[in-house]
C-alpha cells in the first residue's frame, strides 16, 4: 500500500473511532441522565432531606444518649431469649434443608419429571422468597399463636425458597459427561442422580446452608417483634416501657450475636467449601 | 457391504441404523454393521462422521430414528425392552472420562454395578460384598488399585481412564463401547491405555468397539476396521486392507458425491 | 488371576472395610448431634405433632387470602411503588456509606493496618444491626415516613456492600497494578485506574443483588413506621383481612419477579 492510500485509512480508521465512541459517549450520557431522573424523582416521594437529617440528628442523638449506658445486670435475663433465638434459626434452617432437597430437584429443567411441574415449582420458590420471614411470622402467630413455634415456620419457608432456588441453579449446572456416564452404567434415574449429579452439587449447599443459618440468626432476633419468640420480643418489650437502658442491652446481645454467628459460620463455610 | 460369515460368533448386528435431527441433520444414514465376539473393533473416521451418534445408538442414549440392533439374538431397539437391562451390557468409556470427581476411585468403579442393585439399597451408598469384590478386581487389572482410595480428580488424564475402563468392566458387559478414549491424551500415555483396554478385553472374552480419529492407533490396535464418513460405512476391513485410497475416502469425501449404492 | 492380584485385591478389600465400619467416635458425635437438636426443639415447641397439625391451619389461613380482593389495589400501589424507592435510595445511600470504607479497609488500597481495622470494625457494627432497629432509631430521629426507611437500609446495607467492596477489591488482578506502578503513577491513580476499574463490575453485581433484597426487607420496614407497604400490610393482618393481605403478597411477589428479571436482563447486558 503506498504511502498516501496509507495515511487516508488511517484517518477513515479514526474517524470511525471517534464516531463510535461519540455513539457511546450518547448512550452513556441518555442512560446517567434516566438513572438522575429516576433517583429525583423517588427522592421527592420519599422525601429525602439531608436538612431533616441534619435537624433530626439531634434527636437521634438525644435517643442515643437515653440508650446509654446500656444496663449490664440485664444481660443475665437475655441468656434465655438469646438461646431461643439460635434455637429458632437452627431449627429453621434445619427444615429448609429437608424440605428444599426435593424442591431442588423438582426446580431444575434437568432433573424435574415435568416441565409444568418445573414451573410450578419455581413460581413456589419464587414466592416463598419474596415475602419476608417477618411477614410469614406475622400470619404464623395467627395462626399458630405467639411463640417461638411461629418464628421456626416463618424462617424455615422463607430459608427453603431461598435454598431451594440456589441448589437448583447449581443441579442445572453440573457437568453432563459424568451423568451421562452414570446413564450408560444402566443406572435408574434415582441412581443417576444420587451418584451423578448429588456428589458435584453437595459442597456448594452445604456452603449455602451455613450461610442461610447465619442470615437466619439475625432474622430471627427480630422476629420477637411480632411475637414469634426470640431477642427481639424482649426488645419491643422495652421499648414500649421506656426502659431504655434495658433496650441498648437488647441491641448490644444483638450486635454481639450476630457477629459471633458470623464469624462462626464463615469459619465452617470454609472448612466445607 | 458384508464381509463372510468366519468361524467367530456374531455378537452385535446393526442393520439400516438412521438419526436424523430433525429434517436437516442426518446423522447415521442407514448404517450395517456386524460385530464378531471378542474382536477389537476400530471404528475409524474424522469428527462429525456420526461415530458417536452411532455409539450412543447401541446403548441407547440417543433413540435412533429407523433401523434394528440386535444384540446376543434379541433386538434392542424396540421399545419394550428395559433401558437397564440394554445399558448394563454396553459398558461406556466416554473422552472426557466422565469419573465422578469428588468421589474416590473405589466408589467410582462401584458406580459400574449399579444396574444390578436395586435403587432403594443404593440410597445409603451401600453395596454388596461381591459388589466390591468385582469392583476390586475390575482396578487391579488395571493396575489402579493402589489409588483405591483417592479421590477421583486428583488423578492424571491417563490413570482417570484406567479407571473408567475398570469401571466399563465392573459391569460385566459383553461389549465395551469407547468414544474416543485416547482423544485427550499424550501418545505414550494414549498407548498404554488402548494396550489395557486390548489386553483386559482379551482376557475376559469382551468385545471391543472402539472409536478412533487418529489412523497411526487404529493400525497398531484394531483387528478389524470400519470407515466411516459423513453417517455412512465406507470401508471394512484389516489394517493391511486400510490403503491410502481408502484413508482418502474416509477422511476427504466429496460433499456432492451422491450416495453410491455400489459401495 | 495371579496370587499377587488376589493379595492386592483382599487387602483393599479389608481397607474398605476398616474405613467403613462405624468408629466409636462417630457414634457419639451422632447421638450428640441428636440430642442437641431435641433440646434446640424442646427450646422452640417444635414437636412433630404440632408441625402435622399446623400444616393444614396455615394452609387454611392461606386460603383464606384467595381470590385476593382487587379493588383494595387502589389503596396500596402507592405504598408498594413506595417500597421501591425506599429500596433505590437505601442502596444508593449503602454505596454512599460503604465505598468509602470499603476502600479504607482494603487492604491494598490502606496501608496501615489501624486504619483498617477501625474501617472494618464500623462496616461490622453498621451491619450486625438490623434494619429495623435502624428503622426505629431514625423514625426516633427524623419522624415517620419512608426517608428513615431509606437511612435504615442505608445504614445496614452500607455495612455489608462496605465488606464486599473491600473483598472485591482485594481480590482484583494485581497484574494492572503492578504494570501502572512501574510506569510510576502515583497512589491515588493506581487506585483509581488500576483498581476501581478491575473491581467495578463487581460492585455493580452487589449492587443490582442488594437492591432485590432491598425491596424485599423494605416491605417490611413500613410496620415500624419507616414507609413501604409494611403498614397496610401489618393493619391488613392484625383485621384479619386476609383476602386484603392476600392481594399485598401478590403485589410483593409480583414486584419482585419483575425486577428479578430485570436484573438478570441487565447483568446478561454487562458482561
Amino acid at each position: 500500500m503506498s504511502a498516501v492510500t496509507f495515511d487516508s485509512a488511517v484517518a477513515r480508521a479514526l474517524e470511525r473511532e471517534v464516531q463510535v465512541r461519540r455513539r457511546r459517549h450518547l448512550k452513556l450520557a441518555a442512560w446517567s441522565a434516566l438513572a438522575v431522573a429516576a433517583l429525583w424523582f423517588s427522592a421527592l416521594q420519599i422525601k429525602l432531606s439531608p436538612v431533616a437529617l441534619v435537624r433530626g440528628a439531634g434527636y437521634m442523638w438525644d435517643f442515643i444518649t437515653r440508650l446509654f449506658p446500656p444496663d449490664l445486670s440485664y444481660l443475665a435475663l437475655l441468656g434465655g431469649a438469646t438461646v431461643e433465638t439460635v434455637q429458632i434459626a437452627i431449627w429453621g434452617t434445619l427444615l429448609a434443608i429437608i424440605l428444599s432437597i426435593p424442591l431442588s430437584f423438582l426446580g431444575a429443567r434437568n432433573t424435574t419429571p415435568h416441565i409444568l411441574v418445573f414451573h410450578l415449582t419455581r413460581l413456589l420458590l419464587n414466592a416463598l422468597r419474596a415475602i419476608n420471614e417477618l411477614v410469614f411470622a406475622l400470619i404464623f402467630v395467627s395462626a399458630v399463636g405467639l411463640g417461638p413455634f411461629a418464628g421456626v415456620l416463618a424462617v424455615a419457608l422463607h430459608a427453603t425458597g431461598m435454598l431451594a432456588k440456589f441448589c437448583a441453579e447449581e443441579i442445572e449446572g453440573v457437568d453432563k459427561g459424568q451423568v451421562e456416564a452414570q446413564m450408560a452404567t444402566g443406572a435408574t434415574h434415582m441412581q443417576v442422580i444420587l451418584f451423578g449429579v448429588a456428589p458435584q452439587i453437595v459442597p456448594q449447599f452445604i456452603g449455602y446452608a451455613i450461610y442461610r443459618l447465619d442470615v437466619s440468626i439475625r432474622s430471627a432476633t427480630v422476629l420477637g417483634l411480632v411475637g414469634a419468640g426470640g431477642l427481639g420480643f424482649a426488645l419491643i418489650q422495652n421499648m414500649k416501657l421506656f426502659k431504655y437502658h434495658q433496650t441498648a442491652t437488647c441491641i448490644l446481645v444483638i450486635f454481639l450475636l450476630v457477629l459471633v454467628s458470623d464469624w462462626i459460620c464463615g469459619k465452617l463455610r470454609r472448612k466445607v467449601i | 457391504m458384508l464381509v463372510p460369515a468366519s468361524t467367530k460368533t456374531t455378537v452385535l448386528s446393526v442393520r439400516g441404523l438412521a438419526k436424523s435431527y430433525g429434517n436437516s441433520v442426518h446423522a447415521l444414514r442407514g448404517i450395517d454393521i456386524d460385530v464378531r465376539e471378542g474382536e477389537f473393533l476400530v471404528i475409524l473416521g474424522p469428527s462429525g462422521a456420526g461415530k458417536s451418534t452411532l455409539m450412543r445408538c447401541l446403548n441407547r442414549l440417543v433413540e435412533p430414528t429407523e433401523g434394528k440392533i440386535i444384540h446376543d439374538g434379541q433386538e434392542i431397539t424396540s421399545k419394550s425392552r428395559s433401558l437397564r437391562a440394554v445399558r448394563r451390557q454396553f459398558g461406556m468409556v466416554f473422552q472426557q472420562f466422565n469419573l465422578v470427581k469428588r468421589l474416590s476411585v473405589l466408589t467410582n468403579v462401584l458406580t459400574g454395578r449399579l444396574a444390578y442393585r436395586s435403587t432403594w439399597r443404593s440410597l445409603f451408598y451401600n453395596f454388596s460384598k461381591e459388589d466390591k469384590h468385582i469392583a476390586i478386581e475390575c482396578l487391579a487389572r488395571v493396575n489402579m488399585d493402589h489409588k483405591a482410595f483417592q479421590r477421583a480428580d486428583t488423578l492424571s488424564g491417563g490413570e482417570q481412564q484406567r479407571v473408567a475402563i475398570a469401571r466399563a468392566l465392573a459391569q460385566k458387559p459383553t461389549i465395551i463401547l469407547a468414544d474416543e478414549p485416547v482423544a485427550s491424551l499424550d501418545p505414550k500415555i494414549a498407548r498404554q491405555v488402548l494396550t489395557y483396554l486390548k489386553q483386559v478385553s482379551h482376557e475376559l472374552g469382551i468385545t471391543v468397539l472402539c472409536n478412533l480419529h487418529q489412523v497411526e492407533y487404529t493400525r497398531e490396535f484394531a483387528e478389524r476396521i470400519i470407515g466411516m464418513s459423513r453417517g455412512k460405512v465406507v470401508f471394512e476391513g484389516t489394517a493391511t486392507e486400510l490403503t491410502e485410497e481408502i484413508l482418502h475416502r474416509i477422511y476427504y469425501r466429496d460433499p456432492d458425491e451422491k450416495d453410491d449404492k455400489s459401495q | 488371576m495371579s496370587i499377587d492380584v488376589q493379595t492386592r485385591t483382599q487387602s483393599i478389600f479389608d481397607e474398605l472395610a476398616a474405613r467403613q465400619t462405624w468408629k466409636i467416635k462417630h457414634i457419639i458425635y451422632i447421638v450428640l448431634a441428636g440430642a442437641f437438636l431435641a433440646w434446640c426443639a424442646d427450646g422452640v415447641n417444635l414437636r412433630p405433632r404440632e408441625v402435622f397439625n399446623a400444616v393444614p391451619v396455615i394452609a387454611d389461613y392461606f386460603a383464606r387470602m384467595v381470590p385476593p380482593k382487587w379493588s383494595f389495589i387502589e389503596a396500596i400501589w402507592k405504598p408498594a411503588i413506595e417500597t421501591l424507592y425506599v429500596a433505590l435510595w437505601g442502596v444508593v445511600l449503602a454505596t454512599i456509606v460503604g465505598l468509602p470504607l470499603g476502600l479504607l479497609a482494603a487492604s491494598t488500597v490502606t496501608r496501615w493496618a489501624l486504619v483498617r481495622a477501625g474501617a472494618m470494625g464500623i462496616l461490622n457494627v453498621l451491619r450486625s444491626i438490623s434494619e429495623l432497629i435502624w428503622a426505629i432509631l431514625f423514625v426516633a430521629a427524623v419522624g415517620l415516613g419512608p426517608f428513615p426507611g431509606a437511612l435504615a437500609l442505608g445504614m445496614n446495607y452500607g455495612g455489608i456492600l462496605g465488606r464486599l467492596y473491600a473483598e472485591a477489591i482485594e481480590n482484583v488482578d494485581k497484574g494492572p497494578i503492578e504494570a501502572m506502578e512501574a510506569t510510576g503513577a502515583s497512589r491515588l491513580q493506581v487506585i483509581l485506574f488500576a483498581i476501581l476499574p478491575q473491581a467495578l463490575p463487581q460492585f455493580v453485581t452487589y449492587n443490582l443483588y442488594w437492591f432485590e433484597v432491598g425491596v424485599r426487607s423494605a416491605t417490611v420496614l413500613g410496620m415500624v413506621g419507616a414507609g413501604g407497604i409494611g403498614f397496610e400490610l401489618i393493619t391488613s393482618i392484625r383485621l384479619f383481612e386476609w383476602r386484603e393481605v392476600g392481594l399485598i403478597l401478590l403485589f410483593i411477589l409480583g414486584m419482585v419477579t419483575i425486577i428479578d428479571l430485570a436484573s438478570t436482563y441487565i447483568r446478561s447486558r454487562l458482561y
